[in-house]
């Protein structure tokens, strides 16, 4: 009796007590904190039709935060963790193009348009 | 220079115009599919019964589905798997965040186009493969990811995605 | 029945409209007879009043519940309010098409009949706007028909409007946008016809200044309100994701803003004007461009409507003819438009040249994101996103240079260059300021993003800019536009808010179980999660969480909720959010975990209410400078 009575005042303490992490991503810092929503925001979700994990409930996303959270505390860069996404679901998840290849087009394409446009304009000075 | 300017207005829009037109006429299931090489991710999980998979199961020519039984679209794409199977294309199944119980009750219950199933309830080997969701399925041909088709499996992505990566291996083999 | 009837009234329209456009063509090369001129009016008329009581018509079937009508039977449903029965219409690609027909139909009846039968433009411009409407009515009834029954009997219940959509927001988004968007055609049709008129002595701008300017107005307002829906509804907190359609919207009125400018300058001082020409034909062909990709399925967005490569063949062909055919008769027209005057540097028109130069690249920019994973895929089947990071990087610098040129071009005079001595101290004290500002905000906030301070900085140029011209104004009795000074600082004002936003807002992610509490931050003291309950509305079921906060020593109530909708088994989630002046504190409930605790995500978003009151500005300003004109 006196055993079932202490077994339930303890569970009730134990239980009464947060049992669980009440801040979900908790970080070090607030750096580390900052780069976490910095990237959840930058990679893609690969269910939705558009839009970041960040901005997404899919399960599939909440997967990739977690995963996320966990290499930012590991101390990975954002390169890094950026490469750990894309070998698994492509170079498609990353919102930030590389800068490689053809992708210099895209980098610099309108400052070369604006380039070109302001050569012609000074050549022609007319209006 | 201006010749050239009046040419370009005239041209780039249709240069546009062309180029939308033939994306337009794109086969749309390649819109949910990728075009893979890379090496299957390690693992060690079990199948369905309990016992340890081997990593060499998954040599040859294999499809991977990702189904679970809570999943209601693998009951659409059941049916074909099935025909698949008893055409002797080798199926494993991936088991992706389902209990075994009751996982082995929706075989028991639908069939079973599987070899086995790899268990992975809480989809690690699903992440490492870039899992969306199921079902979806993969093409392993010698241990490498080669292609991946997201959504249900059909008779016609099957005949434009994985059909003819299958018959340039074997042809290759 | 009236559904029957309703159809037969648009068929009626496309052939009256193709009357008038064989009976132009019969008689092209001769010249105008002012009975045909007359005759075809009369039939262009009676073919838009068609169309209007077709469409009045339709929105009766919406409203008297015809499930018989399949797409009213898909979208809406007998349990809405009436207004949400109206606006469930335009929710999805047939019903918002005919939308847009309407608005176009309404836009011209009005152009036109503004014009005087003697005006030399009225009739390639009845053509023109013949031609178009007729085009998309086709491609409404061809491919899109709104009409379309179920036979034999009927769905006895509507499937419902997408719960997500059932907001007033969203309801005046897409008219609002639609009128911006078709109300360009005017601008498209009236350049097209003086084009293809010839005669180059004639004065066209001030024919089409105001109309284009309202639909400006229209198109900025439309652009907001999606931005300000989709921060309330959708839960993430963000009002831009430079998603594709986002895009498509954006770089209409990018033309249109361009356009306006150059107008201005066109009108006052004779210059610019194949650049103001090409840009009013440019904004109507974006607005068809934007059509087409948000229809033909072609990029994924969350936005798309349509998924029919027919639809989108068919509008990718007839906004390609229209727009090529226009771009021709320019590029043909060319050499004799070009004036020989030239561009004295550090003028006024050479500013709003470089202007005109600065929105095409932007224009440009958009159009390579939007584009560049299409061909890129194409080309080697890579899927490739782009998104925030990338049009974040490239905006950057095209505003500063944006802001740099507002702020010198204001007080730029015509035809001559500015004093180095009025440049210098035009442009120093704002710079001086504005650097200070930076100073001072880096060593409050201790953050540091390259991007964001180049938004700040510009922002801060330009209000600098203006309040030293108005404090100027105020003293000095220095002349000051007041319509583009509101206009100007609405959009200092959004770089600021905007930049300011993205360094300052966060979140937290927290986890807790009715009637536990947490301390967040310094500024969130206390976070209670006092009950949480389930209950039953109108048409959905409720859960909602009661949260009180403490932060900054007051005391805020938050009600987040989930729904689950009846007829479509839907779930949303709707944040509650309490606004402040410097901030909004945006709180939405996530899960249910096993132990019985919820998730939430708290964020706090910095300077929210000074975007929207940016955009504000902007239509304020814009007003003012209509209406100045009027009364001048």
């Amino acid at each position: 009796m006196i055993i079932k009575k202490f077994f339930i005042f303890f569970s009730f303490i134990v239980l009464s007590t947060s049992a669980f992490n009440q801040v979900v991503y908790e970080f070090e810092d607030s750096l580390q904190e900052k780069r976490f929503y910095s990237l959840i925001s930058e990679i893609r979700c690969p269910k939705c039709t558009s839009g970041s994990i960040a901005s997404s409930d899919a399960p599939v996303s909440r997967d990739l935060k977690n995963k996320v959270y966990e290499l930012v505390l590991d101390g990975s860069t954002d390169q890094e963790i950026k490469t750990y996404v894309s070998e698994r679901f492509g170079d498609f998840s990353d919102y930030r193009p590389s800068l490689e290849g053809s992708n210099y087009l895209l980098w610099f394409g309108p400052f070369i348009f604006l380039a070109l446009m302001l050569v012609i304009f000074f050549i022609k000075r007319r209006v | 220079m201006n010749q050239l300017l009046r040419f370009l207005i005239v041209i780039l829009p249709v240069v546009v115009l062309i180029f939308f037109a033939k994306i337009l006429l794109i086969d749309e299931d390649i819109k949910f599919s990728t075009f893979d090489s890379k090496n299957f991710p390690e693992f060690q999980l079990n199948d369905l019964n309990g016992d340890p998979v081997q990593s060499e199961s998954l040599n040859g020519i294999k499809i991977l589905n990702v189904w679970a039984s809570w999943c209601i679209t693998c009951l659409v794409e059941h049916p074909f798997l099935t025909r698949l199977s008893e055409q002797n294309i080798q199926i494993i199944g991936l088991n992706y965040k389902d209990s075994d119980l009751k996982a082995n009750a929706w075989l028991e219950k639908h069939g079973n186009p599987y070899l086995f199933s790899i268990y992975d309830p809480r989809g690690d080997l699903a992440f490492d493969l870039g899992v969306t969701g199921a079902p979806e399925s993969y093409l392993i041909i010698n241990n490498q990811v080669v292609s991946h088709i997201q959504g249900e499996m059909n008779q016609r992505k099957w005949n434009s995605i994985f059909l003819p990566l299958i018959q340039q291996a074997k042809q290759g083999s | 029945m009236i559904g029957e009837i309703s159809h037969f009234l648009s068929l009626s329209a496309v052939l009256i409209l193709s009357l008038v456009l064989i009976f132009n063509l019969f008689f092209f090369f001769s010249k105008v007879h002012p009975n045909q001129l007359t005759l075809s009016m009369r039939l262009f008329n009676q073919a838009c009043w068609l169309v209007f009581i077709s469409f009045g018509m339709y929105v009766y079937l919406a409203i008297s519940d015809d499930f018989s009508i399949a797409y009213i039977a898909s979208h809406s449903n007998s349990q809405l309010p009436i207004f949400y029965k109206i606006t469930s219409i335009w929710s999805a690609h047939e019903g918002s098409m005919f939308l847009w027909i309407v608005f176009l139909t309404a836009w011209s009846i009005l152009f036109i009949n503004s014009l005087d039968n003697e005006h030399p433009l009225k009739k390639f411009t009845l053509l023109m706007l013949s031609l178009i409407i007729l085009g998309f009515l086709l491609f409404l009834l061809l491919t899109s028909n709104p009409f379309e029954r179920i036979l034999p009997f009927g769905a006895l219940e509507g499937a419902d409007i997408n719960p997500v959509l059932q907001d007033p927001a969203l309801a005046i988004h897409p008219p609002m946008l639609y009128l911006g968007y078709v109300g360009f055609v005017i601008s498209f049709s009236f350049i097209t016809a003086y084009l293809l008129n010839g005669n180059f002595e004639l004065q066209w701008e001030q024919d089409i200044k105001n109309w284009s300017l309202v639909a400006w107005i229209f198109l900025t307002i439309g652009i907001a309100l999606g931005s300000w829906w989709a921060y309330y509804e959708l839960g993430w907190g963000g009002y831009w994701f430079w998603d594709p359609v986002e895009n498509v919207a954006l770089m209409p009125w990018l033309a249109a803003t361009a356009f306006m400018h150059s107008l201005f300058a066109s009108s006052k001082s004779n210059v610019l004007k194949t650049w103001t020409m090409f840009l009013g034909i440019l904004i109507f062909a974006l607005s068809l461009f934007g059509a087409f990709i948000v229809r033909s399925g072609i990029i994924d967005s969350v936005h798309s409507f349509a998924n029919d490569p027919e639809r989108g063949l068919y509008l990718l062909s007839f906004s390609g003819l229209i727009t090529l055919f226009s771009l021709t008769i320019f590029a043909y027209r060319l050499p004799v438009l070009n004036s020989s005057k030239l561009v004295v540097t550090g003028s006024k028109e050479s500013f709003l040249s470089m202007n005109n130069i600065l929105m095409i690249t932007s224009i440009f920019s958009i159009f390579l994101g939007v584009t560049y994973p299409l061909i890129i895929e194409s080309i080697n089947g890579e899927k490739v996103s782009i998104g925030p990071p990338y049009y974040n990087t490239i905006f950057a610098p095209l505003i500063l240079i944006a802001a740099i040129f507002i702020m010198i071009s204001v007080d730029a005079l015509w035809q001559r260059s500015m004093p180095l001595r009025t440049l210098f101290f035009t442009i120093a004290p704002p710079i001086i300021l504005s650097l200070v500002s930076i100073y001072f905000i880096w060593w409050t906030t201790s953050v540091f993003s390259i991007l964001a301070y180049v938004g700040i900085f510009s922002g801060l140029l330009i209000l600098f800019s203006y309040l030293l011209r108005t404090i100027n104004n105020l003293f000095n009795k220095r002349f000051i536009n007041k319509g583009s000074a509101i206009a100007h600082t609405g959009l200092g004002l959004l770089f600021f808010a905007v930049s300011m936003n993205s360094i300052l807002s966060y979140e937290k992610n927290l986890n807790l179980a009715p009637g536990q509490s947490i301390s967040v931050d310094q500024s969130v003291k206390e976070f209670s999660f006092n009950d949480i309950r389930v209950f039953k509305a109108s048409n959905h079921d409720v859960i909602s969480a009661e949260v009180s906060l403490l932060q900054d020593g007051q005391e805020i109530s938050l009600n987040p909720q989930k729904r689950k909708y009846a007829t479509r088994g839907q779930i949303t989630s709707e944040s509650s959010i309490h606004t402040t002046f410097f901030k909004d504190t945006y709180l939405t409930i996530g899960d249910q975990l096993d132990n019985g605790s919820w998730t939430f995500s708290l964020k706090i978003n910095y300077f929210i209410k000074w975007i929207w009151f940016s955009a504000a500005l902007m239509v304020l300003g814009m007003l003012l400078t209509i209406f100045k004109k009027k009364a001048s």
